[in-house]
C-alpha cells in the first residue's frame, strides 16, 4: 500500500486511481471532522466534497512540510468555516447536484450522538476530537488551527475538567 | 508552573500516544510517584475510550459523495478508449467539465497512470 506522500504525488500527476484511494482514506474522516464543527450532516458533507476536489486540484502545490492528513483537515477546517460564514450570511449557493438527505434519518442519528462531547464548546470539542479520534499531537492540531501550542493545551485542559463532571 | 502542571497539560497526548519519546519518558518517570497525576491520566483514558466510543455514533459520508467528487474532479466522462494491458497501455478520454471538454492520453506502466498530456476545449454550443 502507497503511503498517503507517495499517493499525493500521484494526485498530482493526475493519477485518478490514486485520487480514488486517496478519497477512501479520508473521505470519511473528514466528513466526520467537519460534522464534529458542523453538527449539520449535508454541511458536513458538502465540505468534505469541496475538501477532496481542493486536495485533487492542489496535491501539485503540497510541499511535505506537513504530514498529508494535517494539510487536508486544514483544508477542511478552512472550508467548514467558511460554511458558517456563508450559512450565518444566508448566501449560500445549493449545490443543485446534491441529493437532499431523509430529515428523519439525519435526527435519529443526531439524537444517538452522545451528550459528552456535546457539553463542550465547539473550539475544546475539536481539539479532544482530533486528539483521542484522529490521534493528533498537539503540534499537529496548533497547525491545523492555527493557534500556538500552548492555546491547544489549553483547551485541552478546560475540556477535560467540564468533562470530568460528564465522565464522573 | 509547577512540575505537576506541565506534566498533566501533556497527559492528553500521553494517553492517545503522540508525545515525542522524550516527552513520553518525563511524563512516566514523574506518574510513578504522583498520585494526583496519576488520577489524571485515569480522566484522560476515561475521555480516550469515551470518545471513541461516542465516534460510533457518528454519521458516515453517503457512498454517492464520491460519484459528485470524481464529477467535479474530472469531469463527466463522455467517451474513452483504452489500449494495451495492465502491464502497458494507453487510455484516450473525453470528459465534459462546467462547459469545458478536457481530453487526455495516459500512459499505464504496471498499474500506474501518467498523464501524457490534458487540452481544454470549449464546449460548442
Amino acid at each position: 500500500m502507497d503511503s498517503d506522500r507517495t499517493l499525493v504525488s500521484r494526485v498530482a500527476e493526475a493519477d485518478e486511481d490514486a485520487f480514488r484511494e486517496m478519497y477512501d482514506r479520508f473521505a470519511d474522516r473528514v466528513f466526520r471532522y467537519a460534522f464534529t464543527l458542523l453538527r449539520h450532516e449535508h454541511l458536513s458533507e458538502e465540505v468534505a466534497q469541496e475538501t477532496m476536489v481542493a486536495v485533487w486540484r492542489g496535491a501539485k502545490r503540497f510541499q511535505g512540510r506537513s504530514k498529508v492528513s494535517t494539510w487536508i483537515f486544514g483544508i477542511a477546517r478552512n472550508k467548514a468555516f467558511d460554511m458558517m460564514r456563508r450559512e450565518k450570511r444566508g448566501d449560500r449557493t445549493p449545490d443543485l447536484d446534491l441529493v437532499t438527505p431523509d430529515p428523519a434519518a439525519s435526527l435519529l442519528r443526531a439524537e444517538a450522538v452522545s451528550g459528552a462531547m456535546e457539553t463542550l464548546p465547539e473550539p475544546q470539542r475539536e481539539v479532544v476530537f482530533l486528539t483521542f479520534y484522529e490521534g493528533l499531537s498537539y503540534g499537529e492540531i496548533s497547525g491545523i488551527l492555527g493557534i500556538p501550542e500552548g492555546t491547544v493545551k489549553s483547551r485541552m485542559f478546560h475540556a477535560k475538567r467540564k468533562l470530568a463532571e460528564v465522565l464522573a | 508552573m509547577t512540575d505537576c502542571e506541565r506534566i498533566q497539560e501533556l497527559i492528553p497526548w500521553y494517553a492517545s500516544g503522540t508525545l515525542t519519546e522524550q516527552e513520553s519518558r518525563e511524563v512516566t518517570a514523574h506518574l510513578v510517584s504522583c498520585e494526583a497525576c496519576q488520577e489524571e491520566l485515569a480522566l484522560a483514558l476515561r475521555l480516550k475510550r469515551r470518545v471513541e466510543a461516542d465516534s460510533q455514533h457518528l454519521p458516515r459520508i453517503p457512498d454517492a459523495a464520491w460519484q459528485r467528487v470524481a464529477a467535479e474532479a474530472f469531469g463527466r466522462p463522455i467517451a474513452k478508449i483504452d489500449v494495451g494491458s495492465f502491464l502497458l497501455g494507453f487510455s484516450f478520454g473525453a470528459n465534459r467539465k462546467r462547459g469545458r471538454i478536457p481530453v487526455y492520453g495516459d500512459l499505464r506502466v504496471l498499474g500506474r497512470k501518467v498523464r501524457l498530456f490534458n487540452v481544454e476545449r470549449e464546449e460548442s454550443t
